[in-house]
């Protein structure tokens, strides 16, 4: 088994610490994980890709070209940038609300619409799913949960699919060891309403 | 309790640096000493957080050659000390560090330097394993997070028996990579200091003592040489049937010629011999392997080091096999690797695709989908103090009558160089550590009679731009130094600078002012600015520009991503939606992540990321935005 999930986000997101939640739910199943980094420089607003690598023969920090079997977008634009890894056997889970940076804000450049991204993703054949996880964020307490409620979404789609890569026990746990104690609730419910919000369209 | 404090047998998930740091407890490290670089910064900090739970300094030095000094002089003591740095800190370091190879270290002495093939922290792709050419030192390159915390044992094993300091290496992609590692015994050795005066082997005041300093370091050398044939960092496998042709690989290479062989079953039909130590190298195997096969791969990113090597290995025997790397296209000596490039590469030398030809549609989907990815040119944070200085800077300069190209940014390394970016547009050159003075000093040389600003940060000024302030002081060079001095050295992670008031630990330190330092230096005119209130520093600014003399404008305010961790409650502000009439100057003059469009078209602030800094309110033509002081 090779398993190798994609997050795409925008610095200050939570892309990194969803890949860590992630990580460490797979490892609590005894699953061998690898996990790569494009970290950059420590500031906000900066493209973040984070390659988490589950299973049998994996060493390499990096998924090869095509070999994304998800892909989590924290910002629908940002799932673009990852087009390499894409292939007719991925799935996409988008985060609907857009960060366009300035240079779009001020339409001094193009930005593309949630419809563009899901056409452009489309076209090369995975399958996209999408959902307003800011919205549910905010609704569970702080934005910054965007990354959990997104979690939530990708459990409801290994449960669909009957992938057995990662339990909601586990993950709840991996949560519960990595968030801070103060947005532990928020979190939790960020994990919940993540989940029902994509069954619900599954 | 922290990841890399676990027993001995147990496994844990550790990035490449946080098994780096682990491997110091387990080889008995009393001194990490380092100054921040991506992507080596990790290790220095990983040991800080468990330094009052188990007897290591971890600490900062205000350089890397500082860094080198102090642990130099921890090893001489008979302590074990690690240094760490980024792929350009290991120029700043070598000057004492191609010294030390000359004498006799006691206690093991480790150099860690991660380099950066690819740029991901935007410097130059500086392959460092020629540093061993230069300065004659051993050196381990590492390929996953397991093998460099082993690897960290192993060297400090080394440099003690063989009295010669070490280096190990990895690259971003090992550093910043995680993975499940099997943790070993964290060892204690009770160690006394003690330091005997030898000046034959700790000075080079005699050529007669160098030549015979030189003389032994060769010969520690030439002792190694016949160990690491042996050693389990190098590995050659040679399938049972034997094989016609082989694969050389370091570095992360190595593990994405593994996921290769795993993938398609090809262990038994090729031969593979791991590098791990670039110098010496495992001659005896390359031997082996080079009299077993007819064509052989080499694989390792940047420079063709291994290649070079191996070809000057080939002259010595008979039977030469042919070998395929980057001398000859097969690979790009420039970016780094990918699993499909080496998937191609192994499947080249096989002399058949591995997978299946890429189909033109999907090709051609992907590339439209790439295109339709907008720019993201990394901004300032949201409260940035930079954000006020360079908008201060921009409008002294324009209220002196200074238009676009009637003046010149030098600029330096780390978040300072982020004003190159729109709407300031204002940093004209990047160079090295410090290097912003010393150009500027350079262009007024030339004869450039425009005003001339070196921007340069806190961090950045006591590492190496010291020297070319008092260069400009002592020369009278009309030169303004502009300090963004944010207490802290930011972009590497927020690790502590002279400024900061407190250690890598977070002990109490004596905070250094820039202003005060530079004074001593013999800069005499100095303005002390706070970037949140733009009209101080503006004037700051143009007192400065209009001085004649070498001057600098420090302008203090801590770093907002700081100040929110040390739990200063932001104040946000807000948009009166009234009185805004969507002129949308404040987006355009600070282009701050905070700051966006509503649907009509008015100012609009995000409450949870903004930081309630004020330069908006004090943009703002109609007032209408408002707050409570920063």
């Amino acid at each position: 088994m090779e398993h190798n999930i994609l997050i795409a986000s925008v610095g200050g997101q939570g892309g990194v610490t969803l890949s860590r939640i992630i990580a460490r739910a797979a490892m609590r199943l005894g699953h061998r994980v690898v996990v790569g980094e494009t970290l950059g420089m420590a500031q906000r607003g900066g493209s973040v890709q984070s390659h988490i690598r589950i299973g049998g023969y994996v060493y390499g920090p990096l998924i090869p070209e095509g070999r994304c079997h998800t892909l989590i977008a924290l910002e629908p634009a940002e799932a673009l940038r990852a087009a390499g890894y894409l292939g007719p056997s991925s799935t996409a889970l988008l985060n609907e609300a857009a960060l366009p940076p300035l240079s779009a804000l001020l339409g001094e450049e193009p930005y593309p619409t949630l419809e563009e991204v899901v056409q452009a993703l489309s076209r090369i054949g995975c399958g996209v799913h999408h959902l307003d996880a800011q919205r549910l964020a905010l609704e569970a307490g702080s934005r910054r949960c965007l990354n959990v409620v997104m979690l939530g979404a990708y459990l409801a789609y290994l449960e669909a699919e009957r992938l057995g890569i990662l339990t909601p026990e586990a993950a709840e746990e991996a949560v519960r060891e990595t968030v801070p104690s103060r947005y532990l609730e928020a979190n939790l419910r960020a994990l919940r309403l993540g989940y029902e919000a994509l069954r619900g369209t599954l | 309790m922290s990841e890399i404090l676990g027993e001995e047998g147990e496994h844990r998930l550790l990035m490449g640096n946080e098994a780096i740091a682990r491997g110091a407890l387990e080889a008995d490290v009393g001194l990490a000493v380092g100054y921040p670089g991506t992507p080596s910064s990790e290790v220095i900090q990983t040991l800080a957080r468990v330094a009052d739970q188990i007897a290591v300094r971890a600490e900062w030095a205000v350089n890397e050659k500082v860094a080198v000094d102090i642990a130099t002089g921890y090893s001489y003591a008979g302590f074990r000390a690690l240094a760490t740095m980024k792929n350009a800190g290991l120029n700043v370091a070598s000057d004492t560090l191609i010294s030390v190879a000359y004498s006799d270290v006691r206690g093991g002495l480790v150099v860690y330097v991660a380099d950066d093939p690819g740029a991901h922290a935007g410097m130059e792709e500086q392959d460092n394993r020629w540093f061993t050419r230069l300065s004659l030192l051993p050196m381990i390159d590492v390929s996953d997070p397991q093998e460099a915390k082993d690897a960290v044992v192993l060297a400090f094993d080394l440099s003690e028996e063989h009295g010669v300091p070490l280096l190990v290496r990895s690259t971003t992609r090992v550093a910043h990579m995680t993975g499940v590692v099997e943790l070993g015994a964290i060892k204690k050795v009770g160690r006394k200091p003690d330091f005997k005066r030898d000046v034959r082997r700790y000075t080079r005041a005699s050529p007669m003592w160098c030549r015979e300093q030189h003389r032994r370091l060769n010969e520690k050398l030439e002792a190694l040489s016949h160990r690491v044939d042996e050693l389990e960092v190098n590995r050659l496998h040679i399938p049972d049937g034997g094989a016609e042709r082989g694969v050389v690989a370091s570095g992360i290479s190595w593990s994405y010629l593994r996921e290769t062989l795993d993938r398609y079953g090809l262990w038994s039909e090729i031969a593979t011999l791991k590098v791990g130590t670039i110098n010496p190298l495992p001659r005896v195997l390359i031997e082996r392997l080079m009299e077993e096969v007819e064509e052989l791969l080499v694989l390792e990113e940047l420079e063709p080091y291994l290649e070079l090597h191996l070809k000057a290995l080939a002259s010595e025997i008979e039977v030469r096999p042919e070998i395929h790397g980057k001398m000859d296209g097969w690979l790009p000596r420039v970016g780094e690797y990918t699993p499909e490039g080496v998937e191609e590469a192994v499947g080249r030398l096989l002399g058949y695709r591995l997978r299946e030809e890429r189909e033109g549609h999907l090709e051609e989907a992907r590339r439209r989908a790439l295109k339709l990815a907008p720019r993201r040119p990394l901004p300032l944070c949201p409260g940035c103090p930079h954000r006020g200085t360079y908008t201060a800077m921009r409008m002294a300069l324009r209220e002196l009558s200074y238009g676009d190209g009637d003046f010149i940014v030098t600029g330096d390394i780390g978040c300072t160089i982020l004003g190159m970016h729109p709407p300031f547009n204002l940093c004209w050159t990047e160079v090295s550590m410090g290097a912003s003075i010393g150009l500027g000093i350079g262009l007024r040389y030339a004869g450039v009679d425009k005003p001339i600003i070196a921007a340069i940060g806190d961090s950045t000024l006591f590492h190496a731009g010291l020297p070319p302030a008092l260069n400009a002081a002592w020369y009278g060079s009309r030169v303004v130094i502009a300090v963004l001095d944010n207490r802290v050295t930011a972009m590497t992670g927020h690790q502590p600078s002279p400024t900061s008031g407190y250690t890598a630990t977070g002990g109490e330190a004596r905070p250094i002012e820039a202003d005060g330092v530079l004074r001593a230096l013999g800069i005499e005119h100095i303005w002390v600015a706070d970037p949140y209130n733009l009209e101080e520093a503006k004037e700051a600014f143009k007192e400065a520009l209009g001085c004649g003399e070498p001057s600098a404008v420090v302008l203090k305010r801590v770093c907002a991503l700081v100040a929110r961790r040390l739990g200063l409650p932001p104040q946000p502000h807000r948009v009166d939606g009234e009185r805004c009439t969507g002129c949308l100057l404040c987006l355009r003059t600070l282009a701050c992540p905070a700051l966006s469009l509503s649907p009509e078209g008015k100012a609009e602030i995000d409450v949870e990321t903004c930081t309630g800094c004020g330069l908006c309110a004090q943009i703002c033509p109609t007032g209408a935005i408002e707050g409570g002081e920063p």
